[in-house]
């Protein structure tokens, strides 16, 4: 069975792990941070989940909604586990919300040539890309408070997420890699 | 067949210039007419500022304190989905939101 592996399952990632549900492939989430309440207006993650593990939660809540199972690690990606982390993917989706640890899945998938999908957003909810490696350069930080703090872009972030599962699913099924650049108003095939 | 077909797409594609889409305060719009495909970042931004100043870009409202500097230039090569080389300006996305 192919394995679809989500880093980072915050307001992108837990999102496009929601729409992945009904793919023909094992998802693997993998994120080393806690569900706050403010996450909630804006992630796939519920009060119940307030306080646990970002990758517990979700894995819960698939499983309480769809009956879906999924593998979880509580971990931060970094040089030391990155082979053992994302050994053996079909796919790699990168929604994480730092550049060095982008820097460090770029760098595995390029030496071992596995697909990867990079999603990130802009600070001011303006923008969202869904970009396979090969085109993708990790933006230096900008200014401006994360997308997710307040719920304001909660509608932006799902339209990206469903831009990259949708990515991701195209790929699964035909081998076929579609990017997407996403502003408010519309979406262009890249 | 498909060497033959996606060279056809690069010449035609070279010989067309390269579409302009920018994205500015959440608004998107592309430049009225295409651009060389080698023109120069410091060429493009210049463009790129004065047409939106000047709201000279459909989709996007006129602002003359437009500034482009903090922004990614991205070049996008032609491909069998879209058939035109792209040159893309977009606000910075550090974030995946996690």
């Amino acid at each position: 069975m192919k394995r679809v592996v989500i880093v980072g399952v915050g307001a992108l990632g837990s999102h496009v792990a929601m729409f992945l549900r009904n793919i023909d492939a094992k998802l693997f989430a993998i994120d080393d941070d806690r569900v706050e309440q403010r996450n909630v207006a804006s992630q796939f993650h519920g009060k119940t989940g307030v306080g646990k593990l970002k990758v517990q939660a979700l894995q819960q809540t698939l499983d309480f909604f769809f009956r879906l199972r999924i593998d979880i690690s509580h971990s931060r990606l970094c040089d030391d586990n990155v082979e053992q982390l994302l050994a053996g993917a079909s796919l790699v989706i990168d929604c994480v919300d730092n550049g060095a640890t982008r820097r460090v899945i770029q760098g595995y998938v390029r030496r071992v040539g596995m697909p990867c999908l990079h999603g990130a957003l802009a600070a001011d909810g303006s923008f969202g890309r869904a970009i396979w490696d090969e085109q993708f350069i990790v933006d230096d930080a900008a200014s401006g408070a994360a997308t997710c703090e307040n719920g304001e872009f909660l509608s932006f972030i799902a339209i990206t997420a469903a831009q990259i599962a949708h990515a991701a699913n195209v790929y699964l099924k035909s081998g076929v890699r579609n990017g997407f650049q996403i502003a408010p108003i519309r979406t262009i095939a890249v | 067949m498909e060497n033959q077909l996606n060279q056809d797409i690069a010449q035609t594609a070279l010989n067309a210039g390269a579409r302009v889409n920018i994205t500015w305060r959440s608004m998107n719009g592309d430049l009225p007419d295409p651009v060389r495909v080698d023109a120069s970042d410091v060429e493009l931004r210049a463009m790129i500022t004065e047409a939106v100043r000047t709201g000279s870009v459909p989709g996007i409202a006129a602002d003359p304190r437009a500034d482009f500097t903090d922004f990614v230039l991205d070049r996008f090569a032609p491909t069998v989905v879209r058939p035109y080389h792209l040159i893309a300006i977009r606000p910075k996305t550090p974030f995946g939101a996690s």
